[in-house]
């Protein structure tokens, strides 16, 4: 489902490179649910957003669903992210202009679904999450927990193949994460690969298989121990 | 990319948790679609006044007025002056007149079609008179369209004597007139009363306007009659030479006329001008006042462009990381153009909306207190497509901005 390839990403100023992954290699399989860890600056987020089409990257291949990305043009990628991809992320980015039912449509609207098929899905997600009774609610009245769930239903709505959550749980308390963690695996169960960048070990040891990143590379734990003296550093700077 | 249809309801929520400022250029747009309708209407009014045509050769005309001369010799002055005015190069024809279109020296009386309308009859109809020596007609360059111009024995045979309008009983009228005086029916053959004048129309010659002109009314601006008048009769009314010639030759024209005329009128002035730079001057004002007009149009427009750019500018600021979010969940940079270049054509819509019935509300009491004329129907939506195309391109540069934002933006820290 989800396969890179040597790939790197490099941000360049006037003075200095600096990589944020490098020599990265991930393969996830179809229905497949991992986990990302790491420290901070490690890079997980910037792997993420990659994936996520959100970001470009400088070198290596990335094949997303059998396509490799890095030849798509911009309207491809939104293409992509819109019809395939859904994102879950810490700060729950709802728009706060819109209510609950708004927001989840506006995927649906870029998808060109006509409107009884927007509704349907709407309510459908919005059932699943627990918030039927939420719809003209605006994200401001609403929980942090609830507001992710809204950005759950979002995503669940358009019906992704792949599911990339960054710190899901990161804003909530024990409960709300709780339950949040709960939707993520049911989605899981129907079929979607998940692929979810976090801090919390508990919540990785949900996943079916963790992913470990440091100094903007993927390592295995259990065969490079060396690695650990380089936890918390951020990702290596090279002068020019 | 087009107006997305499909973004016009979470557009207008939006905008209805952003009323202040969305109120503030729906405003700014009514108020230029107002000003704009009415002012361009005026312009349009001022335009055509400068236009308004005239049935003489108005590019071969030179006139020279003469001050200072004997009213008791005009009757042999005259004839001398002409004689020498009609040797200058290129002069095809010379006479006098009492007066000239546009040239503010008005001479109106009215008349009426039954034998006892006196002047102050209520049923009269005022007209412009011009007096023409011999020679008027064809030195003005009229165009006889019915009957005939006046011939030498009726120039003899004109005076004022004693009274204000002359002895003889002939008259010629433009076409306006006659259509006024009688209505559907030849004129020909017809006459004009005031007591104790009366006068029998033999020509009808092509519109020519009045010394002044009814900005209200333009018609009426074309209501003149000739007579015609003998220079020993005249009594010292004829106020310009006139004399026609190329177009190319008139200014040589002038000045040469100007010189014999002062030679043989020793102690007089003689002072030329062309005929079309007392057109112009006439129109000075009204071209000043069209000019004002469209500078206020041009400052509306720009400041109301200025204001779309400045809002939508700041509500992209504002709204960077919505757009990143609208881009992460697959928003191509098109649709994002689409979404700001639709949420304007909303606002300038209730902008336009507004505007055409204050557009036609300024018209109604212009209409009411300063006889300004009801503005046609058309000029309403022509403002409005004016603003809605002003509105879309002043929303291009901030909607392109906001196309560019890059749907990471979505995933950076608030």
């Amino acid at each position: 489902m989800l396969k890179m390839n040597h790939l790197s990403k490099v941000y360049r100023t006037e003075v200095v490179e600096t990589y944020a992954l490098r020599d990265f290699n991930i393969d996830v399989k179809e229905g497949e649910f991992v986990a990302v860890t790491g420290p901070s600056g490690s890079g997980k987020t910037t792997f993420l957003t990659i994936a996520g089409l959100l970001e470009t990257f400088s070198g290596g291949e990335y094949h997303l669903d059998g396509i490799e990305v890095s030849q798509l043009n911009d309207n491809a990628r939104s293409k992509i992210r819109n019809e395939k991809i859904g994102f879950i992320f810490q700060a729950f980015n709802l728009i706060p202009d819109l209510n609950v039912y708004d927001n989840i449509e506006v995927p649906l609207r870029y998808r060109g679904m006509k409107g009884a098929e927007r509704k349907q899905r709407i309510m459908d997600s919005l059932e699943r999450v627990g918030l039927s009774s939420r719809a003209k609610h605006y994200p401001a009245e609403l929980s942090g927990g609830q507001q992710q769930r809204v950005a759950i239903a979002r995503a669940l709505a358009g019906s992704p193949r792949l599911l990339l959550a960054d710190e899901p749980t990161g804003n909530l308390d024990t409960q709300m994460a709780r339950g949040v963690l709960e939707l993520i695996e049911d989605i899981h169960r129907d079929g979607a690969t998940i692929v979810m960048v976090t801090h919390d070990p508990e919540l990785a040891a949900r996943a079916q298989r963790n992913v470990h990143i440091i100094d903007g590379q993927v390592v295995d734990l259990s065969e490079e121990p060396r690695f650990h003296a380089h936890a918390g550093e951020a990702a290596q700077g090279q002068t020019l | 990319m087009a107006i997305r249809s499909t973004e016009i309801r979470p557009i207008l929520a939006s905008l209805r948790k952003h009323r202040i400022p969305a109120l503030l250029i729906v405003l700014e747009i009514a108020l230029a679609c107002a000003v704009l309708c009415n002012a361009v209407f005026m312009i349009s009014q001022r335009v055509s006044d400068i236009q308004l045509p005239s049935a003489i050769d108005q590019q071969g005309l030179v006139t020279v007025s003469l001050r200072g001369t004997d009213d008791k010799l005009v009757g042999s002055d005259i004839p001398r002056n002409l004689a020498a005015l009609r040797g200058i190069a290129g002069v095809q024809q010379a006479a006098v007149t009492t007066s000239l279109p546009l040239s503010h020296n008005n001479w109106g009386w009215s008349f009426g079609v039954s034998p006892d309308s006196a002047v102050a009859n209520r049923k009269n109809i005022n007209v412009s008179l011009y007096f023409l020596g011999e020679g008027g007609g064809k030195a003005l360059g009229l165009h006889v369209l019915q009957g005939r111009f006046f011939n030498a024995d009726e120039f003899a045979g004109s005076k004022f004597d004693t009274a204000a309008l002359p002895e003889t009983h002939v008259v010629v009228m433009t076409r306006t007139a006659a259509s006024r005086f009688w209505p559907g029916q030849s004129a020909l053959g017809k006459t004009i009363y005031s007591k104790p004048f009366y006068y029998t129309v033999v020509g009808v010659v092509d519109d020519v306007l009045r010394p002044n002109v009814y900005t209200q009314n333009t018609s009426k601006s074309y209501d003149a009659i000739y007579f015609p008048m003998s220079a020993a009769g005249s009594k010292g009314a004829f106020s310009y030479y006139i004399l026609r010639g190329a177009p190319k030759d008139r200014d040589r024209i002038m000045r040469e006329a100007e010189q014999k005329l002062a030679e043989l009128n020793p102690g007089a002035v003689a002072k030329g001008k062309i005929y079309m730079d007392i057109r112009n001057d006439y129109f000075a004002d009204m071209r000043s006042m069209a000019w004002m007009l469209v500078l206020v149009c041009a400052v509306m427009l720009a400041v109301t462009a200025f204001g779309i750019v400045g809002l939508t500018s700041f509500w992209v600021g504002q709204r960077r990381r919505q757009i990143g979010i609208r881009r992460a969940v697959g928003a191509t940079r098109g649709q994002i153009l689409g979404y700001f270049r639709t949420e304007n054509f909303l606002l300038s819509t209730a902008g336009v909306l507004i505007g055409m019935l204050l557009a036609f509300g300024i018209n109604l009491y212009l209409m009411q207190h300063y006889e300004m004329s009801r503005m046609p129907w058309y000029y309403l939506p022509a403002g409005a497509v004016t603003l809605w195309l002003l509105g879309q391109l002043a929303v291009l540069g901030p909607a392109l901005r906001a196309a560019s934002v890059p749907p990471v933006e979505a995933t950076r820290s608030v």
